[in-house]
């Protein structure tokens, strides 16, 4: 039984819709941006007006360009840029004259905040050399500084790297969208389609019917349990394998990041059931699907990465399902971890599907 | 025209009587504002980001690690930064786990290595998993370690002398014999802190926003983005739940009954599109009054939203119409609805910011009414008034509708 309400679902086309094309062009639309997130640094750009009439300000020009800030000079404050500094007439002599000073430094505030941060910090690092080296050059003519000064030596050096035997380049970001996605996906479809139909086999006494047959009640909520999994299980592998011929996706474990979604699944199909069994308009269900899978995607971190997140938002995030499996699925990605690392998730998930299963079988009915 | 009206009586007092579905729809929207505002939204802290998880290994326990762990204590910073001090193995394990966002490793010789200046190394470990907290534990490590540079080149003969006080035993040090050398090192001090008490070149911050627009950003602001976008959805979402009406009375056979009385077709069709046009409206009103109590959003002249909200809701109801005269089924219509609803708002900006969408997906958004809409709203927040839009919406609008009255007319003859 759980086969044919599969095969129903497989021979609608407008289930590939559901099921492939829609989450594609999300997996598209994310994973672009994810990207996009990953690039910005790298041109994070600073426009300079430098009017000092002095030698100091192409000095200090100097010390602020890096691999990671592209300077670019202009002679007055332009009606465009993304990030601003101005070094002014009188850079040079109060520099000369000891005398403190501040630099008007503008930031769009539509511009990427990730590069204005970068830009900033190189503009802390190079006040501090500065500073360092007139410290080193003491009490001495500062007009005479540029005749010859003691260099600035960055004897503390930072390096940086992954964890031991997790990844050792950031993942694509389509490692990220595709997951994400994946499992907003499963919960949108699985509850969409597996509570609909349970609603109207009910209501057009299809399930009626069926307990003509020599099936029992309890074996016909297995079946439309174990049918709405299937579904999902089947929507997961074939984003997956797009994801893999296409975007070259990597989950880490294929086996556990299965195991995963397979859990998950199981506790989506009994919400769908669930679903379907309360609700007696596809309007409802629809809706109430809708707004569940978007909340729990919204919460559980597969829209947005969870650590730009607020902390009282982050413990509201623990309640949702999506957070549990997106989390596992981090762990054996990101950290290559194994099945005792996603032991805590898994337990969480089964336990939450074994919940739903019980609550749904207790509201599962047969005729309106 | 008074028989248009009693179809449209009857059509809103039975779905008022089962408005659960309707107001499923109306909550979404508003609760998904409200997700994406509490999570983007401008705060009232200073960082603008959530506090860093960091954990600092000392494998140096001197001097200059405890300097370097000092740092983390100023009040800004601590609001930034949530450090714990831990030994290597916890450290890597908590790392692995994911549990923050990156670990700071002070080497062995830490101390020594500096007052010597020799080149020491600092180790971040970051956070896999995590975009943008562990970069920005790591550009604070880089300045920190800038800052210490300095620190010690300019001190570096009292850096000698403290190496060379730390080989001695304390007895044997002669204090008086220092005097001459912490002379030297108060002067030092002393000009030092005429760079730094104020600092002599500091950064004054200004942000600012293209010529004519409103210079600060609050949480309101963002609401007022994300709304109209949500709202126009949730619109297509409720209106083609009514539009539905015409697939299921014939499915059903009320059609067929109701042509027995003296109704004529095309009341029949006026008052479903009436209806659709009604129940845009009131959506919109709700969305509005709810935008506007829960979030303060700001919509701007508020006839010109009115105008707006109008247009688009005749939109909507046309192209449903449109919609439901050309499917066969109630299975067809919904299946064909939903997905062209959320390709509509995925394409038109309902779900994503536009200028954060590639330039494909901004151009298939011309076709859809939401990218019309969510522009439309823009123009109003800012006072002007949205031509284009409108024009667009009605024009394409009495299209849809020129062509789905004679192909409702079609599907209604019994």
């Amino acid at each position: 039984m759980a086969g044919n309400d599969l095969r129903i679902m497989v021979g609608d086309k407008i289930f590939f819709f559901w099921t492939l094309a829609f989450p594609i062009l999300f997996i598209v639309l994310f994973g672009l941006l994810f990207k996009a997130g990953e690039n910005a640094p790298a041109v994070a750009e600073l426009t300079v007006v430098n009017l000092d009439q002095g030698r100091w300000g192409a000095y200090f020009v100097e010390k602020i360009k890096s691999p990671g800030v592209k300077v670019i000079m202009a002679d007055k404050e332009p009606a465009e840029y993304n990030r601003l500094l101005i070094l002014p007439a009188d850079f040079s002599a109060k520099i000369e004259a000891r005398r403190d000073q501040a630099l008007p430094f503008k930031k769009r505030s539509d511009a990427s905040t990730k590069a204005a941060a970068r830009v900033e910090t190189r503009l802390f690092q190079a006040i501090a050399r500065l500073i360092s080296e007139l410290v080193l050059y003491g009490d001495g003519d500062l007009t005479k500084f540029m005749d010859g000064h003691p260099e600035f030596r960055d004897l503390v050096q930072v390096k940086s790297q992954f964890p031991e035997n997790t990844v050792t380049v950031v993942p694509s970001g389509f490692d990220h969208s595709i997951p994400g996605t994946t499992i907003q996906f499963i919960m949108m479809m699985v509850m969409i389609y597996g509570g609909v139909t349970v609603m109207e086999d009910r209501k057009k006494g299809v399930l009626g019917r069926m307990l003509f047959s020599p099936l029992s009640t309890g074996e016909l909520f297995q079946a439309k349990l174990l049918g709405r999994w299937l579904m999902g299980v089947l929507q997961a592998l074939m984003l997956i394998l797009v994801g893999k011929i296409f975007f070259r996706l990597n989950l880490g474990s294929f086996p556990l990041s299965l195991v995963v979604i397979a859990v998950f699944a199981l506790a989506m199909a009994a919400l769908s059931v669930f679903i379907g069994s309360l609700c007696s308009k596809e309007d409802m269900i629809i809706g109430l699907a809708v707004l569940l899978s978007n909340l729990f995607a919204g919460l559980g971190g597969c829209w947005w990465p969870n650590e730009i997140v607020p902390p009282a938002v982050r413990k509201l995030a623990l309640a949702s399902p999506a957070y549990w499996a997106m989390d596992a699925l981090h762990k054996l990605r990101f950290f290559s971890g194994g099945f005792t690392e996603i032991l805590p998730n898994l337990g969480i998930l089964l336990a939450l599907a074994i919940v739903l299963t019980v609550v749904a079988g207790r509201y599962f009915k047969i005729r309106d | 025209m008074r028989r248009l009206f009693l179809i449209l009586g009857n059509d809103v007092r039975r779905h008022l009587k089962a408005p659960l579905a309707v107001i499923i729809y109306l909550i979404i929207p508003l609760a998904m504002t409200g997700l994406v505002g509490i999570i983007f939204g401008p705060r009232t802290e200073p960082s603008q980001l959530p506090p860093i998880p960091v954990l600092l290994v000392d494998h140096d326990k001197s001097l200059a690690s405890k300097l370097l762990l000092g740092a983390f204590d100023a009040d800004q910073l601590k609001k930034m930064f949530q450090v714990t001090v831990t030994d290597e193995v916890e450290g890597r394990r908590r790392m692995k786990a994911g549990r923050a966002s990156a670990m700071v490793v002070i080497p062995e010789r830490f101390t020594l290595d500096l007052l010597e200046m020799k080149p020491v190394t600092l180790l971040v470990v970051k956070n896999p998993a995590e975009q943008y907290l562990p970069d920005v534990a790591e550009e604070f490590m880089n300045t920190t370690a800038v800052m210490l540079s300095g620190a010690v080149q300019a001190f570096a003969d009292e850096a000698r002398g403290i190496r060379a006080l730390l080989e001695v035993p304390l007895r044997s040090i002669s204090w008086e014999a220092l005097a001459p050398e912490f002379g030297k090192a108060q002067k030092k001090v002393l000009a030092a802190e005429k760079y730094l008490n104020p600092l002599l070149l500091r950064l004054k911050e200004e942000e600012t926003k293209a010529a004519g627009a409103k210079t600060r950003f609050t949480r309101a602001d963002l609401f007022s983005m994300i709304l109209p976008g949500m709202a126009i959805m949730f619109l297509l979402f409720i209106v083609q739940t009514l539009m539905r009406d015409i697939i299921s009375e014939r499915e059903d056979g009320k059609l067929r009954r109701m042509l027995t009385t003296p109704l004529r077709p095309l009341e029949l069709i006026g008052a479903r599109l009436l209806g659709g046009w009604i129940m845009g409206m009131g959506v919109l009103l709700v969305m509005v009054a709810a935008g506007t109590i829960v979030f303060r959003v700001t919509w701007g002249p508020f006839g010109y939203f009115l105008f707006l909200g109008g247009v688009a809701s005749f939109w909507t109801a046309a192209f449903f119409a449109l919609l439901h005269a050309l499917v066969r089924n109630r299975n067809q219509a919904g299946a064909f609805s939903a997905p062209i609803i959320l390709a509509f708002s995925l394409f038109g900006g309902s779900m994503m910011n536009q200028e954060a969408m590639p330039a494909a997906f901004r151009t298939v958004g011309i076709l859809t009414p939401n990218r019309w809409f969510i522009d439309g709203a823009a123009l109003i927040r800012d006072g002007r008034f949205p031509w284009a839009a409108l024009l667009v919406l009605a024009a394409t609008g009495l299209i849809l509708l020129a062509v789905a009255v004679p192909a409702l007319r079609r599907r209604t003859s019994v």
